[in-house]
């Protein structure tokens, strides 16, 4: 019997003809001999020295489209296969934009009609992927061809196109004639049954284009914003406007056998998508043709200026510095369904980046830093400050806590914002991880001050009592019932686990004598709550769509007043002194007026207090020692082409890490000569 | 509301006394009580103690003393006499401390009641037998309230589907496998999210899914009474059906009725722990202590005292009133009660 076929890979032993019993059980035991002898490497031998890296994915992405992937796993496929025309600095901090496909970061010409243009210059010798959709071409044969502006345009217009539903179509409204595209495109295909059945470029010419964006040469082409739109260049730094091309468009529609585009990405980026099997594994492969291994440009070559403390602090090694990316070959991505398995899989060396799963939290981190184990396997830790805030808002439209009630109701505020201790909450409840917030604005944006300390975010029960004296509820009794104070604190989770967290902030508030009671609904009931208006204390969190103070400002700015128009501004904080700030501070570059404002805007907030700033989220992420320059971007864009890996060093230690243990098999086969003995000693003994 | 529950309290003293009045008069009944006793001293004891703890835990009322160090929200509220003997709201630290200790858990600074907390504290330095004591309150009360509302309602319908046969026992019958063939946590949960999470409404949701297995036995050891000889006897006497069923049915059923009512409390008090687990359980009872407990064995150092005292108290409460059950069903049993003699 050849024990290859008990399923090891490479080592097969063959065993010689032995009387029957005797030898299928050599056989056995000698087949798991082998098993153990073996590795428990997942990966071909073939890639062992090569430049791969690994990793995992739980669930493959919905939609690979750059006009709607919007999820952190599309993110790690979409961010590495399309280019954009900026890109963001990868090592600057605050987040800075530089110029990717673009020759440079275009700048804001203002028109005498108040609308606003920006130019962009498009690099020459761009081309696509090689790909089946393009037409075969006759100088060398091959298929690809060279990025026009008009890609730009295309891809601009599917992102107002109603049918392609782009999650970011609203955000790109500023542009002169976005909205008016789509409503004639889909007016067009409801009348003309012939118009709806052509492709969707043949659509975009026959409607007639978008009046803001206008294509000057082939590689130049226009934007023109009906007003000021400050932030309008971050999209432009996302994978949403990536060059497009129509034929790709056109051919990927899922008839015929063809993929769907959704699954079938065609871009310009530094890797293309090779395999791509949702239920097991997919490849980036490294893309021979990209412009950055020709192109001395921001994007194309390893940035040298950054953060000093990042070569400090081992995150990035000079020796790249100046280097023409990308360094690896490939990229892994194997699927993971079950966070122990991934976990058990990075520390035996096999995935080089991995999160920190519950389950080990307290034998992975130790007094906030790794411990002492996981640091001699030359583990690094990488903490994140994601741009994020969790906060307890007031409902300023509450006659307790809100604006009528004047002087009274915003020293309530003040008082119960300086009970709640931050550093004590989070050492209680997410292991120490999170920055408590002074401010809307989390570290790592513009406008954030370091040093800035809010005095009403730092705990002082006797200031607070002396607040409440103030506000006239001496000790939180209420001169109206003779009671002490009840509000209401509405909260959208319901576990245990929850309620434990939201059971901490009314003991502290507790402590001023006030009576806070909890309504903890499920989170439709408590979003009803909302939408109704009736709420009194709340708490909630943002995650920024894109790393500028605005996106978190605007949260407390009076047109996005959850009672004035659904929007986001939960607490109802209405302030005309801070809108006016606000529209002032919205479109500004990035200069000392513009913090200015910030800091006067905190300013009001401070005062005024319609929220409790709580803390900003902090992911840590584990890598090991051989991933090279793996500086975490914060936003969920992971870029592959400035990391690379130390083959060697990880062939070694994987080996180290998985010396096989074989003991157990020598103690079976103890325990099981042990059980057989007896048995074949009797069997002789009854035999005479 | 704490005035109903007061009145309850005292309705339920009042009942107790009633009964042992009663009891005394009775032979039979006297002699299986002393039989009882002899045979569970502890079990009876353990119970005992469990109920003066519910019950004291059920009289209360606002104002008065022992309101901890001057909380006015505390003092606004009414709090119970274990509340009034506990003061939690002074008699408590920042965070975790283990059972006896003198600091804390995590940054071993000096506690404010050093080695007072017979089982540490929780998370937010509430004492852990403390809050294991509140639990025994609303344990009684799913347990014995469900129970004295789905008792009644199985015998009803059980007696009479098995004694009148036809219609009436098709009709039963087929509502008892509808209910029967819905996954019995499913219907739970559903029934909690329309109802609301209140104690009586965990308690109706619980009855409409507990009343369906006593109420087939009943129905089939009825089945079985109502061809018994001396049952047919009294029949063919000219004896009323309801005097049958009173004086020939229901007391052979007594000792099934008692050991239904001993499982259905454990598996009503072990249910709650699960809609707990599943977040739609009640405020302050053990299967809350045990989820908010439930990632704190997974931490180095481990944190065990939390879920130890929940389960604890859950576990020598359960047994005990098995232990009694069991003891009662031989005494009450007419078959081993022939036996014994």
């Amino acid at each position: 019997m050849d024990a290859r076929s008990i399923g090891t890979r490479r080592c097969g032993t063959r065993v010689s003809s032995l009387p029957w019993g005797a030898g299928r059980i050599l056989a056995v035991m000698i087949a798991g001999l082998a098993l153990f002898a073996c590795s428990n490497d997942p990966y071909p031998d073939a890639d062992q020295g090569r430049k791969v890296l690994y990793t995992s994915f739980i669930q493959a992405p919905r939609t690979l489209d750059p006009a709607v992937a919007y999820t952190t796993s599309a993110h790690a496929v979409t961010a590495n296969v399309f280019d954009t025309l900026l890109e963001y600095h990868y090592r600057k901090r605050p987040y800075e934009l530089v110029a990717g496909l673009a020759r440079f970061v275009p700048k804001a010409t203002t028109w005498a009609d108040g609308r606003v243009a920006y130019r962009f210059a498009v690099r020459e010798g761009i081309r696509f992927h090689e790909d089946e959709c393009f037409r075969l071409s006759q100088s060398d044969g091959r298929r690809t061809r060279e990025v026009v502006a008009g890609d730009f345009v295309f891809a601009l217009m599917r992102l107002a196109d109603p049918e392609v539903n782009s999650p970011i179509k609203s955000s790109l409204s500023a542009i002169n004639g976005f909205d008016a595209f789509g409503v004639r495109l889909t007016s067009m295909r409801k009348e003309d049954e012939s118009f709806a059945k052509l492709q969707p470029h043949e659509q975009y010419v026959r409607v007639g284009g978008m009046d803001g964006v206008a294509t000057i040469s082939p590689l130049e082409f226009e934007i023109v914003l009906d007003k000021p739109d400050g932030q309008i260049l971050y999209w432009f730094g996302m994978p949403f406007t990536t060059p497009t091309a129509w034929e790709a468009v056109a051919y990927y529609d899922g008839n015929d056998g063809r993929d769907r585009l959704a699954d079938h990405p065609v871009g310009t980026g530094p890797y293309y998508l090779a395999v791509y099997d949702k239920q097991y594994r997919y490849v980036l492969q490294r893309n021979e043709d990209w412009y950055g291994r020709t192109t001395v440009a921001p994007g194309t070559v390893f940035p040298s200026e950054g953060e000093p403390h990042d070569v400090a602090d081992g995150l990035i090694e000079p020796e790249y510095f100046g280097k023409q990316m990308p360094f690896l070959d490939r990229i892994e991505f194997r699927r993971e369904r079950e966070s122990i398995p991934r976990f058990n899989k990075f520390r035996q060396g096999y995935y080089d980046n991995g999160g920190i799963i519950k389950e080990s939290f307290d034998a992975v981190i130790q007094n906030d830093r790794l411990s002492e184990e996981m640091a001699t396997l030359g583990m690094k830790l990488d903490k994140v400050t994601e741009p994020s805030i969790y906060y307890i808002g007031f409902n300023m439209d509450d006659p307790v806590v809100g604006r009528e009630g004047g002087d009274r109701s915003r020293k309530l505020r003040q008082a119960m914002s300086l009970v709640i201790n931050m550093d004590e909450y989070l050492k209680l409840f997410t292991n120490g991880r999170g920055v408590p917030a002074q401010s809307p604005l989390p570290p790592g944006l513009f406008g954030y001050d370091d040093t800035y300390r809010n005095p009403y975010r730092q705990v002082n029960l006797q200031q607070a009592k002396a607040l409440l004296r103030d506000a006239g509820y001496e000790d939180g009794i209420d001169p109206k019932t003779a009671k002490p104070l009840k509000l209401t604190f509405d909260a959208g989770r319901t576990t245990s686990q929850d309620k434990l967290r939201y059971q901490y902030y009314i003991n502290a508030w507790r402590q001023l004598g006030l009576d806070v009671e909890l309504a903890a609904t499920n989170y439709n009931q408590f979003q009803a709550k909302v939408r109704r208006g009736a709420y009194q204390i709340f708490t909630w969190g943002w995650i920024a769509d894109y790393p500028d103070p605005e996106n978190f400002l605007f949260l407390l700015e009076t047109s996005k007043a959850r009672s004035e128009s659904e929007g986001p501004n939960s607490a109802n904080f209405k302030n005309p002194k801070y809108d006016k700030l606000f529209w002032a501070m919205k479109d500004r570059p990035n200069d000392v007026e513009r913090a200015r404002l910030i800091k006067e805007m905190l300013a009001i907030l401070e005062h005024e207090r319609p929220w409790i700033e709580l803390y900003h989220n902090e992911a840590y992420i584990l890598r090991h020692a051989w991933l090279k320059n793996a500086k975490p971007l914060g936003l969920s864009y992971p870029v592959y082409k400035y990391l690379d890996v130390d083959p060697g060093e990880r062939a070694r230690l994987r080996l180290a890490w998985n010396a096989p243990v074989t003991w157990p098999v020598y103690a079976l086969l103890v325990v099981l000569i042990a059980a057989v003995v007896p048995g074949v000693v009797t069997f002789y003994r009854e035999r005479q | 509301m704490h005035v109903i529950s007061n009145i309850i309290v005292l309705a339920l003293v009042a009942g107790a006394f009633a009964l042992v009045q009663a009891v005394r008069g009775n032979r039979l009944w006297r002699e299986a009580l002393v039989e009882l006793w002899r045979r569970r001293r502890i079990s009876i004891v353990v119970l005992g103690l469990f109920v003066a703890v519910g019950l004291l835990d059920s009289v209360a009322w606002v104002g008065g003393a022992g309101s901890g160090t001057g909380d006015q929200v505390a003092a606004s509220k009414p709090r119970s006499l274990i509340d009034r003997a506990f003061a939690p709201e002074s008699f408590r630290e920042v965070s975790y401390s283990a059972p006896f200790a003198d600091i804390g858990f995590y940054d071993d600074a000096a506690l404010e009641h050093p080695g007072e907390h017979i089982l540490g504290t929780d998370i937010l330095g509430n004492d852990v037998f403390y809050r294991t004591l509140k639990g025994v309150r609303v344990a009684l009360l799913i347990g014995g309230l469900t129970s004295l509302i789905v008792i009644p309602i199985a015998l009803f319908f059980g007696v009479s589907a098995g004694f009148f046969g036809g219609r009436i026992d098709d009709v039963v019958f087929f509502v008892m496998t509808v209910l029967a063939s819905i996954p019995s946590l499913l219907l739970l949960i559903a029934l909690i999210i329309v109802l609301g999470t209140g104690t009586l409404q965990v308690c109706i949701a619980l009855g409409v899914t507990g009343w369906v297995s006593f109420c087939r036995i009943s129905r089939g050891e009825t089945l079985k009474l109502r061809e018994a000889d001396y049952v047919q006897a009294a029949r063919a006497l000219g004896v009323s059906e309801r005097r049958i069923i009173t004086r020939h049915i229901l007391p052979n059923l007594t000792h099934l009725v008692v050991i239904t009512f001993a499982l259905l409390f454990t598996g009503l008090v072990l249910s709650e722990t699960i809609l707990s687990y599943l977040g739609v359980g009640l405020e302050n009872s053990w299967g809350q202590m045990i989820d908010q407990a439930r990632n704190e064995l997974s931490r180095t150092p481990i944190i065990w005292w939390n879920i130890a005292g929940a389960s604890i108290a859950l576990f020598t409460l359960v047994l005990a009133v098995n232990l009694i059950a069991d003891a009662v069903r031989d005494i009450l049993d007419p078959r081993t009660l022939r036996e014994r003699q």
